[in-house]
């Protein structure tokens, strides 16, 4: 029979079957468009949903969860930029012997002197004549490269956090993150700057399911690796909220002295949690930057870590679905208040007006929802009927000892 | 650089034993009984500086930990830094040209004071309410948007001083205004964690405001012109200018330091305002209870005094800086909504670095991380690169801080550890 | 065989000299009361003993394992657990899951239907079945310090130190916390009972030590201590005045 605390799992998963069958069933002319939205909005929930994992479970405000996000996207950019497989040395470029074929690192020439004779595989190929085929670094390699140089960072810095809490957390993450976007915008040589580093498409020659062929601006299967991979991330959160990960972390969120003082190792789980949300992050990046197919210092800005932490404040920062469900919700919103509307004399560019509305609601949403506004909905369902229970309980008479000492009082 | 090997090693070394001198000190004083509040901050930076000389010597004498042990060291450390880049790169400009050190140097000190005096509203919210603002930057550029409309659009040629405080009255309302909306629930528990809600809150705020602002004047960046004109002077006399000399928009000392006039009106401006805000905080009645709430609330409470209503003028008024600081500044910088983030975040740096709460330390922190700015973009060959760093800069500065000595240089006991349980 | 052995204990805060050469042993489930004017020490000592706090020199020996310098969790695991002044319960999280933590903290030994069960044994013995699904936070003070008791319970601790329990506790609580004391002292945990309330402490502990300022000024039996000059000067006798307020009020 179904219950009411079933609710929110039957709901889960009619988003799920509507997100899966989406892109067979919609058609409109602005079928990319709406598809594109969707897939941004999946690359939001991921951080969203793991950044409340950090911030709503964990406690750690952390606000270098987009640089996060820009290590995996940059790694995964310079990964597909600058690493090659060939058979044969080109014996112009540093190369390494891997099996029978040869691991060709370019050298960086930066964004104004892109002439042939600095590039050391283009010279190579010229001697070649077309003889070689070099392959590129497959996506799939470059995306997890990219997960795992999050993961290593997320060490890093979950270890150098150890000691910080609250408002010193806050200031420190935010200042990795604009460390690593000085960083990335003034060495122009290796990462071209602010012009941004283009990296192969996630399906750079198209791709052909079930006998159907998609071309590399195709949005359909780019939707489903990003709709994959988020229900990859909510999958593990899942297990990780529901085993002892999951209750040790929000232990040492309400008081971290006492869970130690019960047998907790404080500091593995911080660490752990800084690791794994990390992780997400640098992939959602890497796989969204072979998405868009270009990456800048642009994508790792203070606006777009305030867009993830508001869509998981909005959806519920203490509950990874709500937020994951806030950041898609959101992100259609943002999207849908794009277009400019005239009021009599009055026009009004809504490109921005529209952030100030988000603002506005996220400033509301603190002040008189703090869980969020999903996340009540889905407390309603599963912890709707503890007060009544717990009264019902109360009263109904009770035997043993103790209890009626207080229930004479 | 002409010998990156020398420079990248001598980092490598101060590094490694900076690392090895703050565990190892720790450890060493912890054993010997001692206080080990500051050994690792002592222990790095004599590490840095003097390598395992130093090292060995202080674990043998473990001496007790004074501020000159700390001062030296780390004076020290940033000398051996300093040499290190020298030999590095000889024909650097900031090695081989006096003048322009020394140009860089005034130049840091002056823009220095001003960072200092925006960070000291940050210091202000800080030690009475608790909570680190995210909006300072906002408030910042919403006081130089104001001047700019006033003094440069709509009433052009207006004396600037009423554009300065057309902005420091609306921004004190619109602080006052957030405080009594949004901050009220934090003191009453009715927030679970309001740390954190502070802290999100004004991240609200800040995104807010920008985006309004930008709504409606638009993204292009906007210039005031500047608020006075410097008197033409010529000291000792117009022929040999050696001492003095001053044109309308600039100021030359000693035929080498160069200083620009809005920057230079901005720093005295700052001095004076600083000067009637301490008459404020020391002389009146108001004052004094601002910072009998800072030290202690319940204490304040008891002798009649409304916190709550000192957590509004506290949070009104160190925005108020903010505003003043940019108003003062829109005539050095063009105006952008963005303008904000960068010296918000020098802010954090500033405040952290001098010690949260601490209003000698602000001043003390701006005029480092003035210092260290200079330096970096002095010494960065590449003007681009260079340029692109500025925002870094304060954030290594930032994060040696927190790991190294997180109470700040002249912080209270406001330690990271105790800090969250406000 | 219990066996916690402390010597020579010394803590130093800056100049102040929290604990000096403070040495004692427990053997087998013994309970014991720890009294000292406030400001004595005795949450500190309780805090050097959980490894929150390193001391500067001595030892500190668990069943022949060394504790001194292990952190807080160690310590947990290695069997000694401790409350909190200040009650410290995880005020957004249910009360089962409250109980849950040291639980599988201990390890996975145990699976989750064992540990429910145990957990509403705790709560029943508690009597806060009711208040299972509940956040701590909806909790009365008196029973987030019941909670904080059960919490301990779920480690399994050999010894156990309470850090005033029955401060800001109705005298009806008061009798759960003494059936609990004495329930998980005859179950085999000794424990270390910190208290300002005299009648409680005598009526409850077979041995006290009293902390004066960081010496440890005496170890022995209540009536021993009651009758010793030391310890009426620097505690008992200033006591005896608020427990003659306290009758005055009854
Ligand atoms: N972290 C600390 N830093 C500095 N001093 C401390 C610290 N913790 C405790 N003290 C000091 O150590 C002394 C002993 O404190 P402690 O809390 O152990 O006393 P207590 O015996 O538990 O008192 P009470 O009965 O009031 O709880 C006090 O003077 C206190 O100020
Ligand atoms: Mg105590």
């Amino acid at each position: 029979m179904l219950k009411k605390t079933h609710a929110p799992q039957m709901i889960g998963l009619v988003l799920v079957i509507f997100f899966a069958l989406f892109p067979f069933v919609y058609s409109a002319n602005d079928y990319p468009y709406i598809m594109h939205i969707f897939i941004t909005g999946f690359f939001y929930a991921i951080l969203a949903s793991s950044w409340s994992m950090l911030a709503g479970y964990a406690g750690q405000f952390s606000f270098g969860h987009m640089g996060f996000m820009g290590i995996g996207a940059y790694t995964a950019a310079l990964v597909s930029h600058y690493f090659y497989m060939s058979p044969v040395p080109t014996n112009f470029c540093t190369e390494f012997a891997i099996g029978d074929s040869y691991l060709i690192i370019l050298n960086p020439i930066g964004v104004t002197s892109s002439t042939l004779a600095q590039d050391c595989l283009k010279q190579a190929m010229e001697v070649w004549n077309g003889s070689v085929e070099v392959t590129p670094i497959p996506v799939w390699l470059s995306i997890t490269l990219g997960t795992l140089m999050g993961g290593i960072f997320g060490l890093l810095v979950g270890a150098l956090v150890l000691p910080l809490r609250a408002a010193y957390l806050a200031l420190f993450t935010l200042g990795f993150s604009e460390i690593l976007r000085a960083v990335i915008s003034a060495e122009i040589a290796i990462t071209r700057g602010q012009a941004g580093i283009e990296l192969r498409y996630m399906f750079e020659d198209g791709i052909t399911l079930f006998g159907r062929r998609f071309e590399q601006t195709d949005k359909l299967p780019a939707y489903f690796v990003m709709f994959f991979l988020l229900l990859l991330c909510l999958g593990i959160l899942a297990l990780l909220a529901r085993s002892k990960f999951g209750l040790f972390v929000r232990a040492l969120r309400e008081d971290q002295d006492a869970a130690a003082a019960l047998g907790v190792n404080t500091t593995r789980y911080k660490v752990m949690v800084f690791v794994i949300t990390s992780m997400m992050a640098a992939g959602a990046g890497a796989a969204m930057a072979h998405y868009v197919g270009i990456v800048s210092p642009n994508n790792i800005v203070i606006l777009q870590m305030s867009l993830v932490v508001a869509m998981a404040v909005i959806g519920g920062v203490e509950n990874f679905v709500a937020a994951a469900i806030g950041a898609i919700l959101l992100e259609f919103m943002l999207e849908m208040l794009r277009s400019s509307f005239v009021i009599g004399p009055i026009e009004v560019d809504m490109t921005t007006w529209r952030l100030v509305v988000f603002g506005v609601l996220l400033m509301l949403t603190l002040r008189f929802s703090p869980k969020g506004l999903l996340m009540p909905i889905i407390e309603y369902f599963t912890r709707g009927h503890i007060a009544k229970e717990t009264v019902a309980k109360r009263d109904e008479p009770k035997m043993g000892d103790a209890s009626r000492t207080e229930s004479s009082q | 650089m002409e010998f990156p090997v020398i420079f990248w090693g001598v980092f490598a070394w101060m590094i490694s034993w900076g690392v090895v001198g703050s565990v190892v000190t720790r450890r060493v004083y912890l054993n010997k009984d001692l206080d080990t509040s500051n050994a690792g901050m002592v222990g790095s930076m004599l590490g840095a500086s003097t390598g395992p000389v130093g090292l060995i010597l202080l674990w043998i004498k473990t001496p007790p930990i004074t501020s000159r042990m700390m001062l030296f060291p780390s004076l020290a450390a940033v000398g051996v830094f300093m040499v290190a880049f020298a030999i590095a790169d000889p024909n650097n400009l900031c090695v081989v040209n006096g003048s322009f050190v020394a140009s860089q140097i005034s130049n840091g000190l002056i823009i220095g004071i001003i960072y200092g005096f925006m960070a000291l509203g940050l210091t202000l919210i800080f030690s009475i309410l608790g909570v680190v603002s995210f909006a300072h930057g906002e408030f910042y550029m919403i006081g130089g948007m104001i001047t700019y409309f006033v003094t440069t659009v709509w009433f052009p040629g207006i004396n600037p001083m009423i554009g300065i405080g057309i902005a420091c009255i609306a921004t004190f309302a619109i602080g006052a205004t957030f405080e009594r909306l949004f901050l009220t629930p934090m003191y009453s528990g009715k927030i679970g964690r309001p740390v954190e809600y502070g802290i999100l809150i004004t991240f609200g705020l800040a995104f807010t405001l920008q985006y309004f602002v930008q709504a409606l004047v638009g993204a292009n960046p906007v210039k005031a012109k500047r608020f006075f004109d410097f008197p033409r002077i010529r000291l000792p006399d117009a022929a040999d200018p050696w001492l003095i000399k001053t044109s309308r928009g600039n100021l030359e000392l000693f035929d080498t330091i160069s200083i620009s006039n809005p920057r230079f009106t901005a720093a005295i401006m700052c001095i004076l305002v600083f000067i009637a805000l301490m008459y404020f905080l020391r002389r009146t009645w108001t004052g004094k209870a601002l910072r009998a709430v800072s030290q202690d609330r319940e204490a304040a409470a008891i002798a009649g005094i409304n916190p709550d209503r000192m957590n509004m003028l506290a949070f009104a008024l160190g925005s108020m800086i903010a505003a003043l600081a940019g108003a003062m500044l829109v005539q050095a910088f063009s105006w952008l909504p963005q303008v904000g983030a960068i010296p918000a975040m020098r802010s954090f740096v500033i405040v952290v670095l001098g010690g949260l709460g601490s209003i000698p330390g602000a001043f003390l922190g701006g005029v480092i991380v003035g210092l260290v700015e200079a330096a970096g973009t002095g010494c960065i060959p590449d003007a681009q690169q260079a340029a692109s760093y500025i925002p870094a800069y304060g954030m290594f500065v930032l994060i040696l801080t927190l790991l190294l000595r997180p109470t700040g240089l002249l912080g209270r006991r406001f330690s990271s550890a105790t800090h969250g349980k406000f | 065989m219990i066996e916690l052995s402390v010597s020579k204990l010394n803590k130093r805060f800056g100049g102040l000299h929290v604990l000096k050469d403070v040495s004692f042993d427990i053997k087998g489930p013994e309970l014991i009361g720890l009294i000292g004017p406030n400001g004595a020490g005795k949450t500190t000592l309780t805090n050097v003993l959980d490894g929150a706090i390193k001391p500067n020199s001595g030892t500190v020996y668990l069943n022949n394992q060394r504790i001194d310098q292990l952190e807080p969790f160690q310590v947990a695991k290695a069997g000694l657990g401790r409350t909190f002044q200040v009650t410290r319960s995880f005020r957004r999280m249910s009360v089962l899951e409250n109980l849950y933590v040291p639980a599988l903290a201990l390890g996975t030994e145990h699976s989750k239907a064992e540990i429910h069960e145990k957990s509403m044994e705790v709560l029943e013995f508690l009597t806060m079945e009711h208040l299972r699904n509940e956040y701590a936070q909806a909790l009365s003070g008196g029973q987030q310090k019941l909670l904080e008791l059960g919490r301990l319970l779920m480690l399994n601790p050999q010894v156990i130190i309470l850090d005033e329990p029955f401060a800001g506790v109705h005298p009806s609580l008061m009798k759960i916390i003494y059936s609990y004391i004495e329930r998980v002292n005859d179950q085999g945990t000794a424990i270390i009972l910190i208290s300002h309330q005299m009648d409680s402490i005598f009526s409850l502990c077979h041995r006290l030590l009293v902390l004066n300022y960081g010496d440890m000024i005496a170890d022995g039996p209540p009536e021993e201590i009651k009758r010793d000059p030391a310890v009426i000067e620097a505690y008992l006798g200033i006591d005896e005045d608020e427990e003659d307020e306290k009758e005055g009020q009854a």
